[in-house]
């Protein structure tokens, strides 16, 4: 093996926003041809060290040596001439426009050409294609093509202005186990192609599949960098949060004891094409999971105990009681809480306060004839804050400023005002950190002891062993097997999940 | 062939084969050469307004002070070529009321683009603003007064054919005109960095700025060509009338933004064709003829084709209703 050659060096780097120090006297290099994870909470710096590299903020202090040149400040067009490209998590990708186009514009665009060939837009796209290694229909538009394809075209944008260095944000939160590792594939091609990459990422588990080097940060320090060989989680964990986390520290029940009717019951649940005959209880204190891969049809059947896409046949019981379930207000009758997906965009009213989020559903039960009082919010909303533990400095700020974490415990709130007996919770920690996960799922075993039943769907096999007391595993719209804590380990799960 | 199939442009031109077959069927006079130049000459000047409402449309933004860009540029452009002495034909009227037009969209630009405002708003008051200074500084009457080369131009033809009724219908110059016009859009659009910037900041905009796109020149630029066509069709029709108009195509801004709507364009950015914009408004055209040719009583015309309208509008959301179906 040949001595490695050193790409980009970061020497004792730091940056201040006014009072706040974002990053501290980091150093950090990276040689050709070599994969680097940085891991980091929210407001560890990641995203600072991100933007620095990208020249989109100045370093107060330090300096960065690309190569043989050697530089105090970068900014966006440098940064883009010396190889270095960023791929933010959004992609940045124009839906409207074809593959071939997505790929090649910015071609035109570096080299001021105004006038479009549109010959030149497929060769070049082609050639990227093919350097990649992969089989993308060039002249359809992005839109029609799955999101992990997305990412493929977004680094093919990356590499025809000759990348050297790829910079990946959190690349894999949208992306399904199977597209992952097609997306890892591409990764380790172009590393032979001496392309150097530094990812970011929430998954843990990705570290040991991808990385050669790991990089923690912390409070704005570098507190760990190692080889990712003989790296494991729980190090890694303990290095970006700086405590342990110990998830199987909890006491679990014995359901036979405490209950003999479920609290929900599911009998011959069928929606075609999305699941049939889908038959399971949920006791009372218990936190099932549902996984499977995406298309499994484990958010389907969350949707329809919601009343979102009703079941065209079977019964569901809650408490013993038959209920019907025709529709969202039926569900929310007969306490029936969901948490979506996508928190943002189906769960919060972003540019409102968090007091008016969690007081949202419960509206109409705190006005005094018709007219609303907003003591009794500020009131309702303070006990929330103080119950779920809320980070935010008061009440009247927009959900859209605190964290992804604490946004999700603002949405959880929402739901708990409104007094459930059942909650389910559709992939609830995507694109949280570490610590906040950690939390969340305290919460989530809270209220489970609490009495509320729990139904967390979720594809992070990690998370749903261990929080979840029973495990349904889905396959093409059919209960696979279903698996009770200690039962399998984590490797064994994922055998199941995608076998 | 197959993916030509699949657009709604081919759906569109479907429906207006369909349609005018549906009118054929009822009165089989509606098939004839001189309907097609009928509806052709009814078009043009909607059309070229249509093509300046598509690229502002397609970079996410919406105008709808074009109409009185068009009335102020034309109606200036006669008063000013009136007092040189001008005795020509509409060449130069189509060349000075082009840079009125292209001021106009500018300064509309300049206010949009420096203080950050969207393209709506400005226009809101600024179509008010244009109308006013029409009325008040130029003109509050219609001109009769035009140079000689001009005040036959309403019956300059290319070809005239003879109509069912005995007498004779002409296909007017200005289809040439348009004809041109939507050549050239058609090569701005797909052959050039600033027309797959439209559709790219259209689509998104902040990827469209991280990539290298000049946002603000581009929407800058796209309101100056719609400046400019909308001078050009108001020189066109207000030439075609005989007559220059201080308040042209008031109370138009909005069935001309319906019209490239019909023809595929998406309100909300990145979607939009030249040659959907031509069978939006030929669509529409066929729909007034045909209410005529069906012997629709003038009191239901209105609410007929409004009724077309609400349908024909609907239906143009359909490819991303299909689309989230489909997701």
């Amino acid at each position: 093996m040949n001595e490695p050659v050193e790409f980009l060096r970061l020497e004792n780097v730091s940056k201040r926003f006014g009072g706040i120090v974002a990053l501290s006297n980091v150093d950090l290099t990276i040689y050709q041809g070599e994969v680097v994870v940085l891991l980091g909470e929210n407001g560890s710096g990641k995203s600072t060290m991100i933007k620095i590299i990208a020249g989109v903020y100045n370093p107060d202090s330090g300096t960065i040596h690309i190569g043989q040149k050697q530089y105090k400040v970068l900014n966006p067009i440098l940064s883009i001439r010396e190889h270095i490209q960023v791929i933010y998590q959004d992609l940045s990708l124009f839906p409207n426009l074809t593959v071939a186009e997505n790929i090649s514009i910015g071609h035109f665009i570096a080299h001021r050409r105004n006038v479009i060939s549109w010959q030149e837009i497929y060769k070049i796209a082609q050639q990227t294609l093919s350097k990649i290694g992969t089989d993308i229909p060039l002249d359809v538009k992005l839109a029609t093509l799955p999101v992990a394809d997305w990412q493929i075209v977004a680094i093919g944008r990356a590499l025809i202005e000759d990348a050297q260095l790829i910079i990946m944000d959190e690349s894999t939160s949208a992306l399904t186990q199977k597209e992952i590792q097609r997306l890892f594939q591409i990764i380790k091609n172009l590393k032979q192609q001496n392309i150097s990459f530094l990812f970011v990422t929430h998954k843990l588990e990705e570290v040991k599949e991808i990385a050669d080097r790991v990089v923690i940060l912390r409070d704005s320090k570098k507190v760990l960098e190692q080889n990712a060989q003989g790296l494991d989680i729980k190090t890694m964990e303990f290095y970006m949060t700086g405590r342990i986390i110990d998830e199987n520290a909890t006491t679990r029940h014995n359901f036979a004891e405490v209950s003999a009717t479920p609290l929900l019951h599911a009998g011959n649940l069928t929606l075609l094409p999305y699941f049939s005959e889908i038959t399971f209880d949920l006791m009372p204190r218990e936190i099932l999971g549902i996984t499977g891969l995406v298309g499994s049809g484990r958010t389907e059947i969350a949707l329809s105990l919601f009343g979102v896409l009703p079941a065209t046949s079977g019964e569901i019981y809650i408490n013993g009681r038959k209920i019907n379930v025709k529709n969202i207000k039926d569900a929310i009758r007969s306490g029936i809480g969901y948490i979506p997906e996508n928190r943002i965009r189906e769960g919060l009213f972003l540019t409102q306060s968090v007091g008016r989020n969690i007081v949202a559903r419960i509206i109409r039960s705190l006005t005094k004839r018709g007219v609303l009082l907003p003591y009794i919010i500020n009131q309702t909303a303070q006990t929330w804050i103080k119950e779920l533990d809320i980070k935010t400095p008061s009440s009247e700020i927009p959900v859209s400023s605190l964290s992804g974490g604490n946004q999700q415990r603002v949405l959880i709130a929402k739901w708990l005002a409104s007094n459930p007996k059942i909650l389910i919770l559709n992939l609830p920690t995507v694109g949280i950190d570490v610590g906040s996960k950690a939390s969340i799922h305290d919460l989530m075993r809270k209220l489970a002891q609490n009495g509320i039943g729990i139904i967390l769907i979720s594809d992070d096999i990690p998370e749903i062993l261990h929080v979840c007391d029973r495990i349904l595993v889905m396959e093409k719209g059919r209960i696979k097997r279903e698996i009770h804590q200690g039962e399998v380990d984590e490797d064994k799960l994922y055998q199941i999940v995608v076998g | 062939m197959e993916r030509v199939v699949k657009t709604y442009e081919f759906a569109l031109f479907i429906a207006l084969i369909g349609f005018s077959m549906v009118i054929g069927f009822v009165k089989p006079a509606f098939f004839s050469i001189s309907t097609i130049f009928n509806i052709l000459d009814n078009s043009v000047t909607y059309t070229i307004m249509g093509f300046g409402v598509l690229i502002v449309l397609l970079s996410g933004e919406i105008d709808i002070s074009f109409v009185a860009i068009a009335a102020l540029s034309s109606y200036a452009t006669n008063m000013l070529l009136l007092s040189w002495g001008y005795t020509g034909g509409i060449s130069f009227y189509l060349i000075i009321g082009a840079i009125f037009g292209a001021l106009l969209g500018l300064a509309e630009g300049l206010i949009v683009t420096k203080f950050n405002i969207p393209t709506f708003f400005v226009s809101l008051g600024y179509q008010i603003l244009l109308y006013g200074f029409t009325l008040f500084f130029l003109g509050s009457t219609y001109n009769f007064n035009l140079p000689p080369g001009l005040t036959n131009y309403y019956s300059e033809f290319l070809i005239r054919v003879k109509n069912p009724f005995g007498a004779e219908t002409s296909l007017n110059v200005p289809v040439l005109y348009l004809l041109i016009i939507a050549i050239a859009m058609w090569l701005l659009l797909r052959y050039t960095l600033f027309g797959r910037g439209l559709y790219a900041i259209g689509g998104d905009r902040e990827a469209a700025k991280r990539v290298g796109f000049p946002v603000k020149r581009i929407i800058l630029l796209a309101l100056i060509i719609n400046g400019i066509l909308a001078s050009i069709a108001g020189n066109i029709q207000n030439a075609s009338n005989g007559y220059f108009d201080p308040t042209l195509f008031r109370g138009n801004d909005l069935n001309v933004i319906a019209y490239v709507i019909i023809g595929g364009a998406s309100i909300l950015g990145g979607r939009g064709s030249v040659i959907g914009v031509v069978l939006g408004v030929i669509f529409i055209q066929v729909l007034d003829l045909g209410v005529i040719y069906m012997g629709i009583s003038a009191d239901w015309q209105q609410l007929f084709i409004g009724l077309a309208l609400v349908i024909a509008l609907s239906a143009s959301t359909l490819p991303s209703i299909l689309r989230r179906i489909q997701e």
